[in-house]
């Protein structure tokens, strides 16, 4: 069988590869994403004290290491069975904006903005950052101002931009200072600025990609993500939902306590990445999405003024849920928009500068679960520790595992859209691509080392043999 | 940006400089970037210095305010103990994603091309030995690590302890060469 093999995806966070089966015409049978390198995070964590967590589990990833750093210190509340001073929790929101603030600049600037700004078809040679900073300029600025910003929060909070401390079991290990605040707030102004701009430019690309918006993971599905009482945006607490795409709420109120009643997780032969799985509908049909797109699917207003807006327009492309991928790019835009709106309000909360920070206790359970909404979707931190506090097992479910049944959905109906014969081209393999990056997966999180990330595509004819391949 | 008056020669020029200093401090000689920086600043206290674990763009419109720029990085390539000084010019390079780290070289092509300006700069290299992940803290690293994960963020003169004796070899190379290399611009870059 033909088999062309994408190995491995560039411009994504981490090593995988696509394979794409053809039949004996030469048509698209199948296609799968395959996550190549394992890292066994879970596994490490074994016979290390509950408390050590925070600190090891950011070292997962350098993109994201606040979410884990957040989802950790979570988890280990819930072990302490502490209430975190009310201070403590609108820092660690603001951390949680900050890191979705900086991560949506990469992926929406560094990564994707290439195939938006120089055409999906255009030479990879060109189809990069350093393209975009060649023709234009203002923009690969706007980006790196703006993720910029967020490490800049990142920083001045945690010390360090890339794997910042600060974040503790029972809050945060010391106040803010008002020439931090400030220093903070004086930038937010620019940071609205920017987006704004890419979201009224993006808008106006929208219909110049209708062929992706059509094809990139353009399904029904179910949607995953944080919700609470007010159905306003929630990235930091509140409970887990699932909605169908017509936005019927198919299970609600899902804690800690009993999520593993609704997520199951399937291990795959040719991937080191989990498949998640709605379990009422089981392994085939529980499939879904978080992330951007199932957070604004979700939620009933953003619950900040220009986000509102935003989010009003949003929900005009579609009757029911936004259905096609190729939104998560815009939903990402619109999430930093509320993410910095939504910083500049908790900043201006006199309680923000509040000198109890943290609570301290021993453990009083055994087991604890810590959920968060990170930048690429529902993130979960799960340990059971013994009677000395030493963890006995970690589980993590991270976005793309999540994902991962999407992604290969999208995969396939990518390849069976632009795909045609046995020649391939370069605009067709970067449209496989894009529908991958277009959910940012970060495999570091799940399984992998991160590092340089050429690309393999291989085509395979009916038996397995290679009739083409591409490199770069 | 702090300025300092550089060039020892004949009429000193305003020239407003950057030292960059990276590495990874968890690598034993990794951290010779890291550690040369940091010892610089108390030598060269009108000097702008950073210290980072990798290169990232948002450094670029740092670089594009200055005139001269130094990098201070470890190499395992060369003899241990050596120090060597390369003159860098911009390079842009098609394959960057610029989502980890990027190269000198790179950050001096997004300083032109994004911001107008570049520096003229140099990369000054200590070739190191021992590039193995340290297991454990020193015990004076480990008396401020309490409980938490409240690791110190600017490198420690104890991660010194973890260098190769090559590798403080250059150490000590480089902390007397910088100073000379600064007074020596521009002629010597």
């Amino acid at each position: 069988m033909p088999t062309i093999i994408i190995d491995p995806v560039t411009r994504i966070e981490g090593h995988s590869k696509i394979t794409i089966q053809l039949d004996n015409e030469g048509q698209v049978q199948d296609a799968h994403f395959h996550v190549t390198q394992v890292r066994g995070f879970e596994k490490l964590c074994e016979g290390r004290p509950f408390t050590e967590m925070p600190a090891l589990m950011a070292r997962i990833c350098g993109i994201c290491p606040t979410s884990h750093l957040l989802a950790s210190s979570k988890a280990c509340d819930d072990i302490m069975a502490v209430r975190i001073p009310e201070t403590a929790e609108k820092l660690r929101r603001i951390m949680n904006l900050a890191q979705i603030t900086q991560s949506h600049a990469l992926s929406f600037f560094y990564l994707s903005s290439p195939d938006f700004l120089l055409g999906m078809d255009s030479d990879p040679v060109e189809r990069n950052i350093m393209g975009v900073v060649r023709k234009f300029p203002q923009m690969a600025r706007d980006g790196i101002k703006l993720r910029q910003f967020g490490q800049r929060v990142l920083e001045t909070l945690g010390g360090k931009r890339v794997h910042p401390g600060w974040i503790v079991p029972g809050g945060v290990s010391h106040p803010l200072q008002a020439s931090q605040r400030d220093a903070i707030l004086a930038e937010i102004p620019e940071a609205i600025r920017i987006t704004r701009a890419a979201l009224q430019w993006f808008k106006g690309q929208i219909e110049s990609f209708r062929a992706e918006v059509r094809s990139f993971a353009n399904f029904p599905s179910l949607f995953l993500a944080m919700a609470n009482d007010t159905n306003e945006f929630s990235a930091y607490n509140g409970w887990l939902r699932f909605i169908d795409a017509n936005l019927n709420v198919v299970a609600d109120n899902i804690t800690g306590t009993d999520y593993l009643n609704y997520i199951g997780e399937s291990c795959n032969n040719d991937s080191y990445l989990k498949s998640t799985y709605f379990k009422p509908l089981g392994l085939k049909d529980g499939v879904y999405r978080v992330g951007p797109l199932a957070r604004l699917n979700m939620c009933k207003s953003a619950g900040t003024p220009q986000a509102d807006e935003e989010l009003a327009e949003f929900r005009e492309l579609e009757r029911h849920s936004v259905l096609s991928s190729f939104y998560y790019h815009y939903a990402r835009l619109i999430e930093i928009l509320f993410s910095v709106e939504r910083m500049q309000t908790l900043l201006n909360d006199p309680e923000i500068l509040g000198q109890n920070v943290r609570a301290h206790a021993t453990p009083n359970q055994y087991e604890g679960v810590g959920i968060l909404e990170a930048p690429r979707g529902t993130l979960i931190h799960h340990y059971k520790i013994d009677q000395n506090g030493l963890i006995e097992s970690a589980n993590m479910i991270i976005a793309t595992g999540h994902n991962n049944q999407a992604i290969n959905h999208g995969v396939l109906q990518v390849a069976r859209q632009f795909i045609k014969g046995k020649k391939l081209e370069q605009g067709m393999l970067n449209r496989v691509e894009a529908v991958v990056r277009a959910f940012d997966p970060c495999l570091s999180c799940s399984t992998h080392a991160a590092g340089m990330m050429p690309l393999d595509i291989q085509l395979l004819d009916a038996d397995g043999n290679m009739v083409d391949r591409l490199l770069r | 940006m702090a300025t300092w008056w550089i060039g020892c020669c004949g009429k000193p020029q305003m020239a407003r400089a950057l030292i960059v200093g990276y590495g990874n401090p968890l690598r034993g000689d990794d951290a010779l970037g890291l550690l040369a920086a940091d010892r610089l600043r108390a030598l060269l206290p009108e000097v702008a210095i950073l210290t980072c674990h990798q290169l990232a763009p948002e450094l670029a419109a740092t670089l594009a305010e200055c005139d001269a720029a130094i990098f201070l990085d470890a190499t395992a390539e060369g003899t241990p103990g050596t120090v060597a000084v390369t003159r860098l010019a911009p390079q842009s390079s098609s394959a960057a994603s610029l989502t980890h780290h990027v190269s000198p070289q790179t950050l001096l092509e997004l300083a032109q091309t994004l911001y107008g300006h570049t520096p003229r700069a140099l990369l000054v290299t200590g070739a190191g030995e021992s590039f193995a992940p340290r297991h454990e803290a020193s015990p004076t690293v480990a008396s401020f690590v309490p409980r938490q994960q409240e690791i110190p963020t600017v490198p420690s003169a104890e991660y010194a302890e973890s260098l190769s004796p090559s590798a403080r070899e250059a150490l000590e190379k480089i902390c007397r060469l910088v100073p000379e290399l600064l007074r020596g611009f521009p002629a010597l870059w």
